[in-house]
């Protein structure tokens, strides 16, 4: 398989090379001699695995190498950390490494007499294992000798002691045996800075999380998250996003993570905003042509939305109801159901519930048409009769705005009782749906108002 | 015909026709020809009133504005009401004019006419001389709408001492129907109707 020979292809290197850039055996090393930057370059190729979510696995220590019984070995999906396996390996073994290695030593200097050392060395651990045999006896007999005889097997065990120090902090077996309760607590080695790095960290420094951060996704991903040549492509790949169901997730860059996170949310909420609001108007219908809004023609699917009551209408019906000429104003101003008068009607896509909706809706149509010019203001050349109460924008061609004042009144009103002010107010009103008939009829400027109103996608 | 009207008939017919008022026989409507313009309302008297027991038949007329405008409608049979003309059956209601709103539809505007026959406006009349009545003699209006309400709308309050005036006019070779409008606008003062007739 390609992982598996990428693999191999990374425990190639010396690590000694890699790590002081010199390697003691020369020439004559088995291993590869890489310079760091290439490692590291070999780390981000394995590391576009990650989207297929394994490499994620080797940053862990294995714990079967831990205990010394990994079957995998050198092959191990998770971390086999070199540096501190002895400490791990369990007792026996490192015993008999080191009466392995005494024996060694002794062997290197002494050479003639072998087999003398030899029969030392066994009569040693015969001696040992009598003093293990002895030891527990004493313990089930709470022996006042057992003081005297730990020392003495101390002083028996003081060479292996010393030796292991270096490579292991957990007590000597026996003495487990011994009281395990005064057993001294498991104090991992500290790491210190300039200590050479392992295979496995060299795989995984750092300072490469940074700069995996940075590095751009797979430009050649298509719209479905997909890069067509997968095996070859060299670039990073997302994981998948379970949202949006696209391979957008940079592998390291957390914060790209989030921001995308929080964009999908946001994408999420407003599509089910969305089914609300369609759902809530599917089977609303209009009061006055009776017909289910939403099953009207295209470009009729408009609902009307009166401000001051809560009575639903097709955008067209209620126009033409505030058009009707043949009754007095305050009788098509009001709500055809409830009679409750509204001054103006909002264009909507959908029907509003609630309150809140509602505010928002017709805030967005205020904000929308005070962006559009007036037709009657005429960019500073004609003159408004709604005054500074005009929805639209009076803006002269420079853009800057302008107050043209309130609407004018005529001055016998003025300072009669405020409601005739109200009235006049009504009346200004009465011109606002009439004066919105003709930009209804142009189909595109109504569209374009509309479709910027209700932008939920 | 406007699209708008006939749709909207076809659907309030379906809304009258599932009403509970139907199915207590308080209110009916039928179509008179295919293009839903013309129909005939039926309402039943409301209880505790002259009309109770009668069933009046209407005609309701659909503009091509409906629903921006409200139905014509006129009472077909006769009745003695202050607000409903005696003699054409034309019927002053608001709703039915300046106050119509594009929401009503048959089924408001029949239960509205039902309503207008319990509670009458003498202030604002179609027929003066019924709500002069009404507004001076009210037991002699009541007689007088029991009265026409048995003989036009099948109500089961028969007055023979009215019948009695009626027949002695007949007789004097008036019609039955004239008879019976002169005696009711005299208070059933035989001498006056037969004057006012005569003269």
């Amino acid at each position: 398989m390609a992982d598996s020979a990428r693999f191999q292809h990374l425990e190639r290197f010396c690590i000694h090379y890699f790590n002081d850039r010199d390697c003691p055996k020369g020439e004559a090393c088995n291993y590869q001699h890489k310079a760091r930057f290439e490692v590291e370059k070999v780390r981000h190729n394995i590391s576009e695995e990650f989207f297929l979510g394994r490499i994620r696995t080797n940053q862990r220590v294995c714990r079967f190498f831990r205990r010394g019984n990994c079957i995998h070995q050198e092959n191990c999906h998770y971390r086999h950390d070199n540096d501190n396996s002895c400490r791990n390996l369990p007792r026996t073994n490192s015993q008999n490494n080191t009466n392995r290695n005494s024996n060694r030593s002794n062997t290197s200097t002494n050479m003639p007499s072998t087999s003398q050392t030899s029969d030392v060395v066994n009569k040693n651990i015969i001696n040992k294992n009598q003093t293990d045999i002895d030891n527990k006896e004493n313990d089930e007999l709470n022996c006042p000798n057992n003081e005297e005889k730990k020392k003495l097997q101390s002083a028996e065990e003081g060479e292996e002691e010393e030796e292991e120090e270096g490579a292991c902090a957990s007590p000597p077996l026996n003495s487990i045996n011994d009281s395990w309760v005064n057993a001294p607590e498991f104090v991992p080695k500290s790491i210190s800075q300039a200590r050479p790095r392992s295979y496995a960290e060299a795989l995984s420094p750092d300072n490469i999380a940074e700069i995996n951060a940075n590095r751009k996704l797979c430009p050649y991903v298509n719209k479905d998250g997909i890069c067509r040549n997968l095996t070859d492509c060299t670039y990073l790949h997302g994981e998948m996003c379970d949202m949006c169901e696209r391979l957008i997730l940079h592998p390291y860059n957390e914060e790209q993570r989030k921001r995308h996170r929080q964009e999908c949310i946001k994408q999420h909420e407003k599509n089910m905003e969305l089914s609300f609001a369609i759902a809530r108007s599917k089977e609303k219908s209009c009061g006055v042509c009776f017909e289910v809004i939403m099953e009207k023609a295209i470009g009729e699917q408009r609902f009307g939305i009166l401000p001051n009551c809560n009575h639903c209408f097709c955008l067209s019906c209620i126009r033409k109801w505030r058009q009707a000429r043949q009754f007095e104003n305050k009788i098509i101003r009001a709500c055809p159901e409830c009679r409750v008068t509204s001054d103006f009607v909002c264009p909507s896509m959908y029907w509003v519930d609630t309150k809140e909706d509602k505010e928002k809706l017709i805030d967005d149509y205020k904000t929308a048409l005070s962006r559009k010019d007036c037709k009657y203001f005429k960019k500073g050349q004609g003159k408004c009769p709604f005054g500074n109460k005009c929805f639209y924008l009076h803006a002269f061609p420079d853009g800057s705005k302008c107050d043209v004042g309130p609407p004018p009144r005529q001055r016998r009103h003025r300072g009669v009782d405020t409601d005739i002010d109200v009235l006049q107010q009504v009346m200004l009103w009465d011109f606002l749906d009439e004066r919105d008939f003709p930009w209804q009829s142009l189909a595109d400027d109504l569209e374009d108002l509309v479709s910027f109103f209700y932008r939920f996608g | 015909m406007a699209n708008i009207a006939a749709q909207r008939i076809k659907r309030e017919f379906k809304e009258v026709i599932k009403s509970e008022e139907v199915a207590k026989c308080a209110i009916k409507v039928e179509l008179l020809n295919d293009s839903y313009t013309e129909l005939k309302g039926e309402i039943a008297g409301p209880p505790d009133t002259p009309y109770e027991g009668g069933n009046f038949v209407l005609e309701i007329k659909v503009p091509e504005t409906y629903p921006f405008n409200p139905p014509k409608v006129r009472f077909i049979t006769k009745i003695w009401h202050p607000n409903i003309s005696s003699v054409t059956g034309a019927i002053c209601l608001d709703i039915l004019k300046d106050q119509w709103a594009a929401a009503m539809t048959l089924r408001t505007v029949l239960l509205s006419l039902q309503a207008l026959l319990s509670a009458a406006e003498p202030d604002d009349p179609q027929d003066a001389v019924v709500a002069r009545q009404y507004k001076e003699n009210l037991e002699m209006f009541q007689l007088t709408a029991r009265h026409w309400t048995n003989v036009y709308a099948g109500g089961p309050h028969v007055n023979s001492d009215c019948d009695e005036k009626i027949k002695r006019l007949v007789d004097m070779g008036i019609e039955d129907h004239q008879a019976r409008a002169a005696l009711s606008s005299y208070n059933w003062d035989l001498e006056r109707a037969t004057e006012q007739l005569f003269s």
